[in-house]
């Protein structure tokens, strides 16, 4: 597969550029609506970083919070506050 | 806002431009993985698999191991959730020992010819090639599965794995203070 990146559109890259920018956190604030690719590409990344840390810390807080308590009562509380709301 | 259901056909009213030639791959609406429906199935299925994990990892585990074990876990689940449409998610499923025999023959092939013999730090500075292309691999890295894609294809798998990740953080952090709260209230005599 070569690189045929003349041969597909720019406009195909921009507006997927644009819709990954929707997604990132601090466009959605801001609501600026054009930033070059790169720096969309930059900030995509470090999102992604920081959204693997905050699973990973979550992986932690879980893992504690099952070692030291009965996961079947806690299941039944679950269960119930999931269908509550 | 209109979000198209793809159970059964590819998304088509996404963009609205009808001028896309749709190969074989189709759209994975993004929007499905902030419904409440959908992080409602993931947490149950999150819980099974935690419950899961504490048997069988019954005393010796370490709190790293267990905590690994979770991570591995809600990982897997995410990418059962993203129902095989899109890369990332079959490469979660089809495992993690094969990331790294991928890495293992990608550093050992050397594809830019690039002179740094370093190949284990993720930040080799490559002043070659344009900038676009050294973020877009850095991104290729942080999805699994898309080391070698084209950029637009990149590009969608990055947006959906974004969306998958975020609702893997409200359902882990939902769930984590349902059961904190329940621990709370399980100690203190009746």
């Amino acid at each position: 597969m070569s690189s045929r990146r003349s041969r597909i559109s720019e406009e195909e890259i921009t507006e997927l550029i644009s819709k990954l920018q929707s997604l990132l956190p601090e466009t959605r604030r801001r609501g600026a609506s054009r930033a070059s690719a790169a720096k969309v590409l930059k900030e995509t990344c470090n999102y992604i970083k920081s959204l693997h840390r905050e699973v990973d810390d979550l992986s932690d807080r879980l893992s504690e919070l099952m070692a030291t308590m009965d996961v079947d009562s806690a299941q039944a509380e679950i269960v119930r506050s999931l269908f509550r709301s | 806002m209109a979000i198209s259901n793809a159970e059964g056909d590819p998304a088509t009213g996404n963009e609205g431009g009808g001028e896309r030639k749709r190969k074989r791959r189709a759209d994975p609406p993004v929007a499905k993985w902030r419904t409440e429906g959908e992080q409602k199935t993931y947490s149950s299925k999150l819980i099974e698999a935690i419950r899961r994990v504490r048997r069988s990892s019954a005393a010796a585990a370490t709190d790293h191991s267990r905590s690994r074990a979770v991570r591995a876990a809600a990982d897997r689940a995410l990418a059962v959730a993203g129902r095989g449409r899109t890369r990332w998610s079959r490469a979660i499923l089809s495992g993690r020992k094969l990331k790294l025999w991928v890495r293992a023959r990608a550093c050992r092939r050397k594809p830019l010819g690039s002179i740094t013999a370093a190949s284990a730090s993720h930040t080799t500075p490559k002043s070659k090639p344009p900038t676009l292309e050294r973020k877009a691999r850095v991104l290729g890295r942080l999805v699994p599965g898309c080391r070698k894609l084209p950029l637009l294809t990149l590009l969608e798998e990055a947006s959906d794995y974004i969306a998958a990740l975020e609702m893997q953080v409200r359902a882990m952090s939902a769930i984590a203070e349902i059961l904190s709260a329940a621990g709370a209230a399980t100690a203190e005599p009746m």
